[in-house]
């Protein structure tokens, strides 16, 4: 008797198979793997030193996206955290003490106002767009200092927020898990056509128009998906300081964020996990013993960083793949 | 009607008139801008496809004005132009380079094109990485990629070795044959117009001749722009 046939297993979809790379399950790991690590001292310094690592990794995730990928240098990063921040203590201070509402609402502020500034600014090219978006954190300043009494602000910020979770653990559980969410959509929405066309306008955006492509709606989408995102872990810093104040509209919220896709690759994203761990990490221990002085230190390292390792720490290890699994053309 | 109609165009830079009241209409399939440098070859091409619009004049695709369209636009109603100087993009594959374009007018066969361009064993390369005269088959099958109804070609054969623009030139055959429409620009006279029907072209930003290749190298405006006034 002939053996019934074997039905062909279907074919996975090509975002599924472009997405599971080993540096992908890589990163997921050392996120699980740190959460796991930090167990055993729920609240001690190193799951603390974990939760800001976390929190950087969500911001470098979030610039990776859309200026690492588009080539369009976003500076005006703490302006959307501090946004988000601002947000969640507001809404907090209005008496909606709800955690999860407060993470929503702050993304959506950091949506919209991505939108705001991004539509009339991305028609600019890029050194232009560049200078607009470093003058963002500056003026919110400004505008906090000159209106926090007509903002019902208690001081020049929000005190008293609620925890985003009763220890740092806790804290460090919920940020991981948004991290290994955004890694995951970024990774797909990297690998997707507008994900192609956000790496083609970093490599010619004239180029690109010339053939057909309106560049102009993908850059807008990319920088309000990030400013939402950036919204988002603003809200999860001044949960966990429980404070939302002028300091999260400060240059490290932009500073570490870069370094780490430095280090990562610029456009990897996957990169920024690897490297957001590396970066914080050495500087909550630097910091301990160097004080002020680390921040030279990752200055320095910082140019040292572009001069010897532009592509990054994941861009070697990729080209080397490439080079192995590409066939020999005639 | 015209597939694409040029009428007293004239382009300007400061006091220069690159292009000076140029006017011309495209029924044939593959029409060649000829001459000398600083002609204003180029900058025609580049009113045509958009990327610059002109100072007086009108240009008309398939009827419908497109002076001041945005280049995407222009793109989008077929009309499609590759670089002298080629643009990959240079972080993506060869294949990821066509892909980009893919989606737009209904979209093209990559494999198809990858084929007719001589591609298909450098798909997986990264652009970046491929030599030159693969760069200039990679430009013309961008333009491809996009479907074009007409293909502006500057200087495909340009930096190209005699191998190398006899290889191309073969392909821009094939395609013609095909049913591709294109307008080429180029230097290189006597290899490219192997592959046209009708030739266009300008001195100092004016029109001296549009008409056909038997026509062309008996017209005395073309040989004294070639040869000069003494030789003409």
């Amino acid at each position: 008797m002939k053996p019934p046939e074997r039905r062909a297993r279907p074919a996975a979809p090509r975002w599924l198979t472009r997405l599971v790379s080993p540096y992908y399950i890589a990163a997921l790991a050392v996120i699980v793997v740190f959460v796991l690590w930090s167990a055993g001292a729920p609240t001690s310094y190193f799951a603390l030193s974990l939760v800001f690592a976390s929190i950087y990794i969500t911001l470098a995730l979030a610039w990776d996206f859309s200026s690492g990928l588009s080539g369009y240098l976003n500076f005006g990063l703490p302006f959307f955290f501090g946004l988000g921040a601002f947000t969640a203590g507001y809404f907090a201070w209005g008496g909606q003490r709800y955690v999860p509402f407060l993470l929503f609402v702050a993304l959506g502020v950091g949506a919209v106002g991505g939108f705001l500034f991004s539509f009339p600014t991305l028609r600019l090219r890029g050194p232009y767009f560049s200078l607009l978006s470093l003058l963002l954190p500056l003026i919110a300043v400004d505008f906090v200092l000159a209106f926090w009494t007509q903002l019902h602000m208690p001081t020049e910020g929000y005190y008293d927020l609620p925890f985003l979770a009763v220890t740092p653990w806790g804290e460090l559980i919920i940020l991981s898990v948004a991290n290994a969410v955004l890694l995951t959509v970024f990774l797909v929405l990297r690998n997707s056509h507008f994900g192609l066309i956000l790496r083609g306008i970093r490599d010619d955006e004239d180029a690109l128009s010339s053939q057909g492509i309106r560049t102009f709606p993908y850059k807008v989408l990319a920088f309000t998906i990030a400013s939402g995102v950036a919204g988002f872990s603003g809200a999860t810093y001044a949960l966990t300081v429980t404070f939302a104040g002028l300091d999260t509209f400060e240059f490290t919220f932009i500073l570490f964020p870069i370094l780490i896709v430095i280090l990562g690759g610029t456009g990897e994203i996957v990169g920024s996990v690897f490297a957001g761990y590396i970066v914080i990490l050495l500087y909550q221990y630097l910091f301990q013993a160097l004080s002020e002085v680390t921040l030279i230190f990752f200055t320095g390292a910082a140019i040292l960083l572009v001069l010897f390792l532009p592509g990054g720490i994941l861009r070697p290890i990729r080209s080397f793949v490439r080079f192995m699994r590409t066939p020999e053309a005639p | 009607m015209s597939l694409l109609e040029v009428a007293g165009d004239s382009r300007s830079f400061g006091g220069n008139r690159a292009v000076d009241d140029v006017s011309f209409e495209m029924s044939v399939e593959a029409l060649a801008i000829v001459g000398p440098n600083g002609a204003g070859k180029t900058t025609l091409l580049n009113l045509v496809a958009g990327l610059l619009h002109p100072s007086r004049g009108s240009i008309r695709f398939r009827g419908r004005e497109i002076s001041r369209l945005p280049p995407w636009r222009v793109a989008r109603l077929g009309m499609v132009k590759t670089y002298q100087v080629v643009r990959p993009f240079r972080s993506l594959t060869v294949e990821e380079n066509l892909a980009l374009f893919s989606r737009l007018r209904g979209g093209s066969a990559l494999d198809g094109i990858l084929d007719a361009t001589g591609l298909t064993p450098y798909r997986h390369h990264l652009s970046g990485e491929l030599p030159f005269g693969l760069l200039k088959r990679l430009e013309l099958a961008k333009g491809l990629s996009t479907h074009p109804e007409l293909l502006l070609l500057d200087e495909p054969i340009g930096g190209l070795s005699r191998g190398e623009a006899e290889g191309l030139l073969a392909t821009l055959s094939a395609l013609k044959a095909r049913g591709v429409r294109m307008i080429i620009v180029e230097h290189r006279l006597s290899e490219i117009l192997t592959v046209v029907d009708r030739v266009l072209a300008l001195d100092r930003g004016r029109m001296i001749f549009h008409g056909s290749q038997s026509e062309f190298f008996r017209d005395p405006a073309v040989r004294t722009a070639y040869l000069g006034s003494d030789n003409a």
